[in-house]
């Protein structure tokens, strides 16, 4: 065996321990089974060439650095291991180490120019910033401990250019083999792993995996309240971050000032878990305002949430559940399931739903309704339109879900807007009335999952009375609770968002629009219709359909920017350096539009609820009401 | 978490009927009524409430059941033969289609009707009292009078029922006949419908037990009542509790509409409209008073301008319909603004009583800042876009130019307004300096915001001459540079203040004054009353027969009262003709209009009130470089058609003048003149 072989070996020998102590602490998580393990690690490579891949890709330059680091080290450590480890030193194997090593010296050099050009400031420093020298030296240790195989030169180890070499060969392999298991290389590991063991094995299938996991109400301990509570593949996949903050980005609260950092807390929760010894390893942006808090010091056993020692409540709580850095997320990491998980405990076990959050709770759990209204208020506003009543029609073809919005102002006019498109379309429909609960979206997100299961219960049990086809909502909350939220309790129905059934009666031709004159309106993606959903397109094709300019904002489609209502954020009101709408409406102002078109309430009272408003904001359905009463009046004349 | 409004839009269900929210109109008179039938006028005023999202529309105030309550000639509704009926189907059609609620209501004036009009037929009364307003000496109601009577209000109720009204409401207040049986005031009998209370009530339970059986028990019948007459020896709060808990215990009714004070002279007029020399919803607490003593509900109106106002009243429990009926007529879409929460854009009734004071004077009520009110056919709410965009400047940020400005600005035109002043609002703003009319600030004020919120470019500070204006290269210019004090032709008027001086405050009223008044509106008495309530002995001398000769009905009442308790000394009929000094005195000449005979008083302080004459150097500087040199085609302009007059084929811009640059008048003309012109250029 040769002197690279020996290291090499060396290297992988402690690496092989490490990865025991990791898997053990990994498993210190709820049981939730391994599956086949062969079958599991089977699917690692198509999950990571597939799905890894599509997110990485977005950021171009990381991608490239990633081929050449990543692929020339996977590539170079087999090679390594088959010339040096198993001395099969035929030519084209040492060719195929020489140029596995010159790819990744180059990937190595790659990740050096962007660390030391300005690096993104989402990226951890640390050992991060170590990373590249470590590529490098193993890349050039190993290039030039395998050049003598060719046979045409030597290699004295004990001469000057060998003892110059070792110290490199010994800190990249270090770094790089048993750092595996505990240095920025884990992410290597523990990715891979968790690619094979992800809690959401549904998100490979190509699905939008957004339903959150019913909880069963008879365990001994509602929620996450210590890390052991959490899964064992929730542990693994909090270790498998590699801290690019790409979720830091994407996050509306870390950009308004909040106390949340997505990046950091994944990191929290890994640190809580493992315990200490890790907490160095952190060297990225803190919780805003939270700056002095540092590293989470609780013990395995003690609550995550809390400090001194845990987490703090607010960066829990100020979370809006957009989904932003999971969209982000090339570990294929779940925040919002962690959030949702200690939320469940936070309001289950302990009571502590903060703000008005625990208000409108305890005003759902008394009425339904979560602005405390009693339900045959639900159509006061409209005693002038004569809904039809699904109590008296019994069967129907759509059923108009009207949401907590049928007690707004602002929401009953967009309501108004979507009755009058309806009607206008010829649409049989009608309406719960007073039959209709609240589906339990704020309780749900608000940990309350009692309270939401009991919600969709009595949501399923009227539905049950009635036979229709189909259900719209202007609401993207609703639409994802009915959607994909009920069917864990036998409520499966077929529900569609108002503009993707308006959309598709304009295709149908039951319903024509005339070009209005409007101004150009840029459109805002609700994150429960767009990264929930997946409906990015029908609210953008109905704004074409009025012959209106549209410009994009920076940050639309699977990345756009929350409005801050999400998740009961508006209930649990965290304070923050800015105020999220703020951040949006100015980025909305910036694409020069005259209004910004909304398909969601919630984002509706957000946006107009910037002060100053420099654009007005229109929900998509009063856009298309106008080109309605437009069309009625130019076929009246 | 609840918003104020979230009171006002819960439907309120009586009966069969439900109304959507609970924002109403009550019954009232509005001149619109012609030959006493309600034709397009009415209809498109009332039409236009219900598309702006009111609850209920309560139509055919002082209607007449039978035709000895002559109306006709009044601008009423006559209710008293079937030829109303598909009157009342096509206006309940076209307010029901907009989704609003609508009921009738059915009266008779009783003494407070005048005689010598319509059928010339015998005023009858409860007894035999003249009444002080009208002047008409009632007979006393006979037994078959009664029985007529009765029987009139019965087929009056079933012929709203024939036509589509979803209710019927006795109008049992403001001392037309029905209170005439109910007050002690007016009611001396001493048969069985007079004399105790339940007595002086027969007359009214006997007209609600006609209307049921004639209309039905489904039928909404309900009756508009006084909670308190608020006069020595009147019905008292005591008695109309009593009396509604009556009527309600005994299902005679299905709602009550309580108001308080009632009308039987000029100074109960304002107290039963009160404007803006009263608070905000001054007898709501009779109202809520009666609420808590039945279980019917009741319906209120009386000085509730502002929805906040309205939800509180509603909210708290006090009443159950709040009706805005003033404020409707100032701005139809109060309603629709909320929901949009547009509430600041709510044209606000600022409680000038133009509307009821200039129903009394010229038979048709119109709104002091509501030009469209009444004129629905001819000015729109939304104005359409022009089809060319014109840059237009106007000069002068007073009503007529606010106005000017706002409805340019609406159809797209590019607006430059220039206003002298560092604020707008021209000579509101001294009318909001007098005495109890502060409230007319909020006429400017709206004006003002709603330019603003168009984006018209607001020029303050800025003297705009020749030089300035042309430099906007404008297609259009408006002069609306307003006037300055005229001074009567009175010898000596140097000597004189002007009543601008003093409400400015430029000039402090002095010990002894003598205010002359040759105009007969409001500007005199408002700087009378100023002065007087800052410590000055005053004497008020007219040309006119009496103060305030052209001030409507409420107004010139309480400025009647108000100027009586300053002690000041009205001598009518007089002119002033010189003025000079004397020592460090001044003598008013006057002379009497009728006879020539010449007085002279002493005082400390002469002001005249004349009006005003136009600044007009602008506008004569400009009028020969325009196109139309300042004509306006007036056939164009009552028509609604565009101007297009071409006196000067060299002109580049056209040229025009409104409000008192042209003469002299008053915020509602300076409106009418400035929107009736704007919206078709």
């Amino acid at each position: 065996m040769t002197v690279p072989g020996v290291l090499f070996l060396i290297g992988l020998i402690i690496a092989g321990g490490g990865a025991v102590r990791r898997i053990l602490l990994w498993r210190r998580g709820r049981s939730d089974g391994t599956g086949g393990i062969l079958a599991a690690l089977a699917t690692v490579p198509a999950r990571y060439f597939r799905d890894v891949h599509t997110v990485v890709v977005r950021d171009g330059r990381a991608a490239r650095m990633h081929i050449f680091a990543g692929g020339g080290f996977v590539a170079t450590c087999v090679l390594i291991f088959v010339v040096h480890v198993l001395g099969a030193t035929a030519p084209v194997f040492v060719l195929a180490t020489l140029l596995g090593a010159g790819v990744m010296g180059l990937g190595a050099a790659m990740a050096w120019r962007r660390r030391r050009s300005g690096r993104p400031s989402r990226l951890s420093g640390g050992p991060y910033d170590l990373l590249p020298y470590a590529l490098g030296a193993f890349a050039v240790f190993y290039f030039a401990g395998t050049v003598p195989l060719l046979g045409e030169s030597d290699l004295d180890w004990r001469g000057p250019m060998g003892l110059a070499l070792l110290p490199l060969g010994v800190f990249g392999t270090a770094f790089l083999l048993p750092g595996l298991t505990i240095g920025p290389m884990r992410h290597a590991f523990a990715g891979a792993a968790h690619l094979a063991f992800h809690p959401r094995a549904e998100r490979f299938g190509g699905e939008r995996a957004v339903t959150l996991k019913p909880l069963d109400l008879e365990a001994e301990k509602l929620g996450v309240e210590t890390p052991q509570d959490f899964t064992w593949r929730q542990i693994l996949s909090y270790d498998a971050c590699v801290q690019c903050g790409r979720c830091e980005d994407a996050c509306p609260v870390y950009a308004a000032g909040g106390p949340l950092n997505p990046k950091k807390l994944i990191f929290d929760l890994w640190a809580t878990s493992a315990g200490d010894p890790v907490a160095a390893d952190y060297a990225g942006h803190p919780y805003p305002g939270l700056e002095d808090a540092g590293a989470p010091t609780a013990a395995a056993g003690s609550p995550v949430i809390g400090r001194p020692g845990g987490i703090a409540e607010e960066t829990l709580w100020a979370c809006t559940t957009c989904r932003a850095c999971v969209e982000e997320c090339p570990m294929m990491i779940e925040h919002v399931d962690a959030v949702i998980d200690l939320r469940r405990f936070e309001t289950l076990e302990k009571g502590a739903t903060p703000d008005k959050g625990a208000v409108a709770l305890e005003t759902l759990a008394q009425t339904d309704t979560a602005s405390g209204r009693h339900r045959d208020e639900r159509l006061d506003w409209a005693s002038d339109l004569n809904l039809p009543l699904a109590r008296d029609r019994r069967r129907f073809d759509v059923l108009l879900w009207l949401g907590e919005n049928a007690f707004d102002l602002r929401g009953q006019k967009t309501l108004r807007a979507l009755i009058g498109v309806l009607r206008a379309g010829g649409v049989d429909f009608a309406v719960l009335g007073e039959e209709e609960r609240d589906v339990g979206d704020i309780a749900q997100r608000l940990g309350d999952e009692a309270g939401f299961q009991r919600l969709a219960e009595e949501n399923i049990a009227t539905l049950a009375k009635y036979q229709f086809n189909r259900i719209v909502t202007n609401d993207p909350h609703v639409l994802q609770a009915l959607k994909h939220e009920y069917p864990a309790f036998g409520g499966r129905y077929e529900v569609a968002h108002h503009t993707t059934f308006v959309s598709e009666l304009i295709e149908t031709d039951a319903l024509q629009l005339s070009p209005i004159d409007a101004g150009a309106v840029t459109y805002h993606d609700p994150c429960y219709l767009g990264r929930y959903n997946g409906e990015f397109d029908a609210p953008r094709a109905l704004i074409n359909a009025l012959g209106l300019q549209r410009p994009e904002m920076e940050r639309s489609g699977p990345r756009s920017f929350c409005c801050g209502w999400g998740g009961g954020a508006a209930l649990t009101d965290i304070p923050s350096k800015a105020r999220v709408p703020d951040l949006r409406m100015a980025q909305a102002k910036a694409t020069g539009a005259e209004s910004v078109a909304v398909a969601c309430p919630n984002c509706a009272v957000m946006l107009e609820g910037v002060t100053d408003a420099p654009l007005a904001v229109v929900d998509v359905i009063e856009l298309v009401a106008l080109a309605v009463t437009v069309g009625r009046a130019e076929a009246a004349a | 978490m609840h918003n104020p409004s979230d009171a006002l839009l819960k439907p309120l269900t009586i009966k069969n009927v439900t109304i959507r929210n609970r924002i109403m109109s009550t019954a009232h008179s509005s001149g619109f009524v012609q030959g006493g039938l309600p034709r397009e006028q009415y209809r498109r005023y009332q039409e236009e409430k219900a598309k702006g999202g009111i609850g209920m529309t309560m139509i055919a105030g002082t209607s007449s059941v039978t035709p000895d309550s002559p109306n006709k000639e009044a601008g009423h509704v006559d209710i008293s033969t079937d030829e109303i009926i598909p009157y009342f189907q096509e206006l309940a059609k076209v307010i029901r289609r907009h989704g609003a609620a609508v009921m009738a209501q059915l009266g008779h004036m009783g003494r407070r009707a005048i005689w010598d009009r319509d059928y010339w037929l015998p005023i009858i009364s409860a007894s035999t009292i003249r009444e002080p307003t009208n002047h008409s000496f009632p007979k006393a109601a006979e037994d078959w009078d009664i029985r007529r009577l009765v029987k009139g209000f019965g087929e009056g109720a079933l012929r709203c029922k024939q036509g589509d009204m979803q209710g019927a409401e006795i109008g049992g207040a403001y001392m037309h006949l029905v209170e005439q049986f109910m007050s002690p005031l007016s009611n001396r009998r001493t048969d069985k419908y007079g004399g105790n209370l339940e007595n002086r009530t027969r007359f009214l339970v006997e007209i609600l037990e006609s209307m049921r059986a004639h209309a039905g028990d489904d039928f909404v019948i309900g009756v508009r009542i006084s909670g308190d007459e608020l006069r020595k020896g009147g019905l008292t709060q005591d008695e109309a509790l009593i009396v509604c808990r009556d009527l309600a215990e005994r299902g005679l009714v299905d709602y009550l509409s309580v108001m308080g004070g009632e009308a039987q002279d000029h100074i109960s007029h304002p107290t039963a409209m009160p404007g803006m020399s009263y608070p905000v919803a001054p007898f709501l607490y009779l109202a809520s008073a009666v609420k808590q003593e039945v279980d019917v509900p009741i319906f209120h109106a009386q000085r509730i301008t502002d929805v906040r106002t309205a939800a509180r009243a509603i909210a708290d429990g006090h009443i159950d319909m709040v009706a805005m009926t003033r404020p409707h007529m100032a701005d139809p879409y109060i309603v629709n603004k909320m929901k949009d929460g547009r509430e600041e854009d709510i044209r606000p009734c600022v409680g000038a009583n133009y509307c009821i004071d200039r129903f009394y004077i010229r038979g048709q009520a119109r709104c002091l800042h509501n030009p469209a009110m009444g004129r629905e056919r001819e000015i729109p709410y939304v104005f359409s876009p022009a089809e060319k965009k014109k840059k237009v400047v106007v000069v002068g940020a007073g009503p007529s130019g606010l106005e000017a400005a706002r409805v340019c600005k609406s159809r797209g035109h590019e607006v430059v307004l220039f206003e002298r002043e560092a604020v707008t609002g021209g000579q509101i703003n001294l009318a909001a300096k007098a005495p109890r009319h502060e409230a007319l600030a909020n006429v400017a004020q709206w004006l003002d915001l709603q330019v603003r919120k168009l984006g018209v470019d607001v020029r303050l500070e800025t003297e705009a001459d020749q030089g300035a204006v042309l430099g906007e290269n404008p297609d259009i210019v408006i002069v609306a540079t307003g006037g300055d004090p005229a001074t009567a032709g009175v010898k000596g008027a140097e000597h004189a203040a002007s009543t601008w001086d003093i409400l400015s405050g430029t000039v402090a009223p002095a010990e002894h004054v003598v205010i002359y008044d040759d105009n007969g509106e409001h500007q005199a008495p408002q700087c009378a009353e100023f002065m007087a309530s800052h410590g000055a002995k005053v004497e008020f001398v007219t040309h006119d027969r009496a103060m305030g000769q052209d001030i409507g009905l409420t107004e010139a009442a309480l400025y009647r009262k108000n100027l009586y308790k300053l002690d000041i000394l009205f001598t009518p009929d007089q002119k002033l003709i010189e003025i000079y000094p004397e020592g460090n005195r001044l003598v008013a000449v006057l002379q009497n209009a009728y006879t020539d005979e010449e007085e002279e008083r002493v005082a400390d302080q002469i002001v005249i009130e004349n009006g005003t004459l136009p600044r007009e150097r602008l506008y004569f500087g400009l009028k020969e470089q325009s196109s139309n040199q300042g004509e306006v085609d007036l056939h164009a302009l009552i028509a609604g058609r565009a101007q297009s007059v071409v006196n000067n084929p060299d002109g580049a811009f056209q040229l025009f003048r409104v409000g008192d640059a042209v003469t002299s008048r008053n915020i509602h003309g300076s409106l009418y003149e400035a929107v009736r012109l704007c919206k078709d250029l």
